[in-house]
């Protein structure tokens, strides 16, 4: 009986610690039998760093929000084969449902294997759809690697949900002897953190399914177009190309079969726009990442004016997968119109917020409150936002769409990249409409007219809502520049720049006109528009909010009501945070 | 040779080469879609927005739900396309006003803009620094056919808004336009060209300013004009209402000579009404302008007012300036004027120089408050007027019908009124008497309505003409100038409402009337610290005769600006106005359709000036980031010097990196300066 201990070191672990627990043990289990290995990202945020306990290779254990001070305990226990000892670092059966609720695919081996070895990545089954594809004499085609893929009906992940065997078949029959693939890694929205959790965790899935799309367009050459945000999955996925090409799997003569193929990994210095293909190309040949205008689309004349194709890590992951099982096992996943998995990043006001993959066809009911066990603090659930600055926000009364294309596209939102941002009552959805507008005015490259100044000119409506100066005819103002932005931008950020606000008004309108009409904020969120009062009745005269009031507002005698002078007021909330008798009220 | 297709644009049939985008199809064919970030000598770009286009249908009868740029969608065989449709004038108005909300520049400078005639100050100005005194001619003439005239009497409102004013003083814009003006008259005069005759046939009551004006544009446009005038010669009230000592009579005919001689007919003699009936007129001429003036003066209406030597301003003026009899004889008399206008500037130095002992002006405020030409009033103290502020005429005493005095109430100022000046206040019971032989009366005119039957008057008893076409209530009959509307103004005025109606009967004749409209203009704000860096000049003086001297007669009291003066003076304009106004696409672009960018007002890029490259200037505020010179240095000059700098609202245009190799590869081939759409790049001396 041997004992393995495996720390989930993502980014996200590590920022929690995961590496301060590794040292730990690795102290503690120096000259010891029990061994210790690190893995990726098993996706459940809220409970990192995580420890897996295997005995056997089998998982026996897991342990959650470890710290430094568990190593002796954890490394005693294993030494001693007894772990009973540990059964307060559990995992709760109600947050170990997080993940059997889920059907992974993508995520399959993250947060299982050592995502910086190659051997690890092989027992799990890496490179065998690449060894079938490339098998001598009963290998497969290109056009039937490509066949295949259309049977599975997969989708591009990066949000736009464009058919993959399509963009394949495109680049494959252009004409042309230089040809690349290249992986959209440049991910940008807000709260979406799923492709950098499968770089980390299993970069050879990655690097495979790339091979595969290599093979089937006929490019020699691939690259990965990743944001330098992410040191550790470019780290990650550098080692393992290397390990790949030692092992044959990379480069020249790939398996022996006569295919050949290079990697290149590019760092993006992180503009939100390099995730628009044709910027991202630009950006490749080291210009300003600008769109381009399309057609000529990439299949056509991309890189370097060369038949190119591009998709995002996550379409890349699931392609060893649809090899391996074919295609019809893929499709026999999801909803008429939307086949297989998809993984979102699930954040904000949630119990349980991590990574969620699971079939097409579920609905957003499911996600929040199955997986995600709900709103946190048992407060009311607002909206969800879907697809980050270019998705919109779902109101509870929608909470049973199911997730397909068509279905989310139909609430005004998008799939997206599959960011998942769940609010509760106490988000402003102005505030939050700004919050998206901020960063598409900063983010956009400056080149449409209708983007540049016109996401500005939004965010300046927006703003001057926030502030309790926005005026009458604002919203129609803000609908009219939705609708100009939408037709009149070239490229995908300028086109979705307006589906926050659009939905942010459409959904909760109300919200919109009090902060017009009535310089008010329903949500208390923004606090230009609160207003603190002293109720005279129970206040005790104590004269402490007048004390840490940090601009002399309060003022009133000992044992007498005190008042707010509204003028001078700076809304800090110190008052009310300080008062012991409850007598300040804000609205 | 490539296959050639067909498509329709906005009806046209027009045949193109396979292959060519929608822009280049409407352009083969003489059609121009509007577009601001496209250039034959670079690739294709897809920035601006503007050239949005209609395929109302593809070939297969539907049409294309989205809007296609025209720069990037290629023409295809039997489209049928439009760039006049409701939709694609809404997504071309709301670029123009995006882009207009973020531009800071000014078309035209803030003199031309004060202008109601609209001269192109600025434009002349530079003229005469540059010593081309027919050329500086040739741009009045495009708004004011009398420049030596008007550029002697005019009160300049140009110069209230010359932001020279905000470093010392404005510069001196009328009188060099007198004297570009003067020069111009000396020898080889500047002649503007006239149309090919039309067949069409205009009238024109009254010659004065208005008059003259309307008939000089419209005889530019070809029409057969001839002006009717109940005066023995034309001129109207700079003839007959502005005394020789500031208008010579021997320039203004010199200028009308000039009028007549472009072929305008010109009948003295003949007055509205006696002579000649508007219903003869309507029934001759294709279409009739009635530019009659203001001729009567207003009563005051106080006791006394019907004395013998109570006269009206406009009265007295007239019998002064006609020249076509004696001068009134005030040696020994004193005279008091009433008002605090032009008018009552011109009767009390004319009283001064028909020998009155005492000349007093009467007026109900101060200074500070008085309506006339400051310099005006300085030069009539200089002859000897004396001011009577804060007075009224309460009334006028007479014996055996004769004045002998006027009684003056004194008044004190209280609260500002609608005019935003303080309101007079008589002071209860406290009067002065100023024993006077004569009161001139200057407090305003009116129209005699004599021979207007017909034509609607308004409540003020002028004629309602109609603001933006200048119709009246009567078929072909457009009226014009003093007798109009708000009733008398300076002759400037009256000169551009001439012009702009000439256009619009114009428009008439050719068959279908269009209103004037004001054009959208770019306009800044620009304060005294802006200008703070700037050396101080002064301004130039007008040298004139000696007041002692002077008021002894009708000679002009100014003797002109030599050219040196002249040529130093123009010199000090700051060159307000956009160099690019004449050729910038953004504006013509901006004038097609009516846009309203102010509702989109917010913040707006800074408005200074870079020069990063040696001999071209930047203004980022005019910037419209069409990317145009960055891809004409790289594709065509092939340098690749600029590049965009930035992110988000706040991109701009440099030079890449900044870096001084860089900078130094360019060879000012001026590329960059000559595809901007904008006057947002400016190639120095």
């Amino acid at each position: 009986m041997s004992f393995r201990v495996v720390v989930g070191q993502g980014s996200c672990g590590i920022a929690a610690g995961a590496n301060k627990v590794y040292d730990a043990l690795a102290e503690q289990l120096a000259d010891s039998a029990v061994g210790l290995g690190i893995a990726g990202c098993i996706g459940m945020c809220w409970l990192e760093p995580i420890v897996d306990l295997y005995e056997d290779d089998t998982l026996t254990m897991r342990l959650v929000r470890v710290g430094k001070a568990d190593a002796k305990a954890i490394a005693d226990a294993c030494k001693n084969g007894d772990l009973s000892a540990l059964s307060a670092l559990a995992i709760t059966e109600e947050d170990a449902a997080f993940l059997t609720e889920q059907t992974r695919i993508v995520l399959r081996n993250c947060g299982i294997i050592d995502p910086e070895s190659l051997e690890s990545a092989l027992q799990a089954g890496a490179y065998t759809a690449l060894k079938k594809v490339l098998a001598e004499g009963d290998g497969m085609s290109p056009e039937a690697v490509i066949a295949c893929i259309k049977e599975s009906g997969l989708a591009g992940r990066g949000g736009a949900g464009f058919p993959t065997w399509f963009k394949w078949n495109a680049a494959r029959q252009s004409p042309g002897e230089e040809k690349y693939l290249i992986c959209n890694a440049d991910e940008g929205d807000p709260g979406a953190f799923m492709d950098r959790a499968v770089i980390e965790s299993d970069p050879h899935a990655l690097i495979e399914g790339m091979l595969i799309g290599a093979y089937a367009i006929g490019a020699k050459e691939a690259v990965v177009y990743v944001r330098a945000e992410y040191p550790l999955a470019i780290k990650r996925l550098l080692n393992a190309i290397a390990q790949a090409k030692a092992a044959g799997l990379v480069g020249e003569n790939i398996l022996g079969s006569g295919f050949s193929c290079d990697f290149r990994v590019k760092a993006g210095a992180g503009a939100f726009v390099c995730g628009e293909e044709t910027a991202l190309i630009e950006s490749l040949e080291g210009k300003r990442g600008m769109p381009r205008l399309k057609p000529p689309f990439p299949a056509a004349a991309g890189y370097w004016q060369q038949p190119s194709n591009i998709n995002n890590v996550e379409t890349f992951a699931n392609v060893a997968w649809i090899i391996n099982n074919g295609g019809a096992a893929f499709a026999a996943m999801g909803t008429e119109r939307s086949k297989g998995t998809k993984v979102f990043a699930l954040t904000g006001k949630i119990k349980r917020g991590g990574l969620v993959e699971i079939p097409m066809g579920r609905t957003l009911r499911d996600v929040i409150f199955g997986i995600g066990g709900g709103i946190r603090d048992d407060k009311a659930f607002q909206a969800v936002q879907m697809g980050g600055p270019s998705g919109g926000c779902i109101p509870a009364d929608l909470l049973d769409t199911v997730i397909d294309y068509q279905a989310l596209a139909a609430t005004g939102a998008i799939m997206g990249s599959g960011g998942m941002v769940v609010m509760d009552d106490s988000t402003c959805m102005v505030a939050m409409a700004k919050f998206f507008l901020d960063f598409t005015a900063d983010e956009s490259c400056g080149k449409c007219v209708h983007c540049r100044i016109g996401t500005k000119r939004m965010q300046e409506i927006l703003s001057r809502m926030t502030e309790g100066k926005g005026k009458e005819g604002d919203i129609e103002l803000l609908e009219e520049l939705c609708v100009a932005i939408k037709d009149g931008a070239l490229c995908g950020l300028g086109q979705t720049a307006p589906n926050p606000v659009l939905t942010a008004i459409r959904y909760f309108r109300p919200q919109f006109e009090a902060h017009i009409t009535e310089k008010r904020c329903p949500a208390h969120a923004c606090t230009a528009l609160l207003q603190y009062r002293i109720d005279a009745d129970a206040c005790k005269g104590c004269t402490l909010c007048a004390k840490k009031c940090p601009v002399q507002a309060i003022t009133g005698d000992v044992k007498k009501p005190h008042i707010i002078d509204q003028a001078r007021c700076i809304r800090c909330g110190q008052c009310k945070a300080g008062c012991k008798f409850n007598a300040i009220t804000v609205a | 040779m490539s296959k050639m297709i067909t498509v329709t644009i906005n009806d046209k049939v027009c045949t193109c080469e396979e292959g060519c985008s929608i822009l280049q199809a409407a352009a083969a064919n003489g059609l121009e879609i509007p577009n601001l970030c496209n250039d034959e000598s670079v690739k294709v770009y897809g920035a601006c927005g503007l050239c949005a286009v209609e395929v109302v249908d593809d070939g297969s009868g539907k049409g294309i739900p989205k809007l296609l740029r025209a720069c990037s969608a290629k023409a295809v065989d039997g489209y049928v396309i439009r760039y006049d449709t409701e939709r694609v004038n809404r997504a071309r108005k709301i670029a123009l006003e995006l882009l207009m909300s973020d531009h800071t520049g000014d078309c035209v400078a803030p003199c031309s803009l004060n202008c109601p005639a609209g001269t192109d100050c600025q434009g002349y100005v530079k003229k005469i620094a540059q010593g081309d005194y027919h050329g500086a001619v040739e741009i009045v003439k495009e708004k004011l056919p009398l420049p030596a005239s008007i550029g002697r009497v005019c009160p300049h409102p140009c110069e209230k808004q010359c932001r020279r004013g905000l470093v010392e003083e404005p510069i001196s814009i009328a009188f060099l336009k007198a004297f570009a003006a003067d020069r111009d008259l000396e020898q080889d005069t500047y002649r503007a060209a006239c149309a090919a005759e039309s067949g069409k046939r205009v009238a024109v009551v009254g010659g004065g300013p208005a008059g003259l004006t309307a008939a000089y544009f419209l005889r530019r446009k070809g029409h057969a004009v001839t002006v009717l005038d109940a005066a023995k010669k034309m001129g109207g009230m700079l003839r007959y209402g502005i005394p020789a000592y500031r208008l010579p009579k021997a320039v203004l005919d010199r200028e009308i000579e000039e009028i007549a001689a472009m072929g305008v007919t010109m009948q003295n003699g003949v007055r509205l009404g006696e002579d000649i009936t508007l219903e003869q007129l309507r029934s001759e001429y294709d279409a009739v302008i009635l530019a009659v003036g203001a001729w009567r003066s207003m009563q005051m209406g106080c006791v006394g007012e019907d004395l013998e030597g109570v006269i009206g301003g406009i009265e007295f003026l007239h019998d002064i300036s006609s020249g076509e009899g004696a001068l009134p004889d005030l040696r020994g008399k004193s005279v008091a004027v009433c008002g605090g206008g032009n008018t009552a500037m011109d009767a009390c130095r004319s009283a001064v120089r028909c020998g009155a002992e005492n000349v007093y002006v009467i007026y109900r405020r101060t200074r500070e408050e008085m309506p006339a030409d400051p310099l005006e009033i300085e030069e009539s103290v200089e002859e000897g007027v004396i001011y009577k502020y804060l007075t009224n005429p309460a009334e006028i005493m007479g014996e055996n019908g004769k004045v002998t005095a006027v009684r003056l109430q004194i008044m004190e100022l209280g609260e500002p009124d609608a005019s935003g000046r303080r309101f007079p206040v008589p002071v209860e019971g406290k009067f002065e008497t100023l024993p006077v032989d004569m009161v001139i009366m200057a407090i305003g005119q009116k129209l005699s309505p004599k021979g207007l039957d017909g034509v609607e008057l308004t409540k003020k008893g002028t004629i309602a003409a109609d603001e933006a076409t200048f119709v009246t209530n009567l078929p072909k009959v457009f009226a014009i100038g003093d007798a109009t509307n708000r009733g008398a103004d300076i002759a400037i005025a009256a000169i551009g409402e001439a012009n702009r109606c000439a256009d619009v009967v114009d428009s008439a004749l050719k068959g279908k009337l269009s209103p004037v409209r004001k054009p959208f203009l770019s306009k800044r704000q620009v304060t005294a610290e802006m200008l703070a860096d700037r050396e101080k000049i002064a301004r130039c003086k007008m040298p004139a005769r000696d007041a002692a001297v002077r008021r002894r007669d009708f000679d002009e009291v100014n003797l002109g600006l030599t050219e040196d003066i002249a040529r130093a003076e123009a010199k000090r304009c700051l060159e307000c106005g956009c160099h690019d106004y004449a050729d910038c696409k953004l504006i013509r672009y901006a004038n097609l359709q009516e846009i309203h960018p102010e509702r989109l007002a917010g913040a707006k890029n800074t408005h200074e000036k870079e020069r990063k490259l040696v001999c071209i200037e930047r203004d980022n505020g005019k910037c419209i980031l069409c990317g145009l010179c960055v891809r004409s240095c790289e594709e065509d000059a092939k340098q690749g010097i600029l590049g965009l700098v930035g992110r988000g609202f706040t991109t701009v245009i440099r030079p890449e990196f900044l870096d001084r190799a860089t900078v130094e590869v360019c060879k000012t081939c001026g590329k960059c300066v000559n595809v901007c759409p904008t006057g947002a790049l400016k190639l120095l001396d």
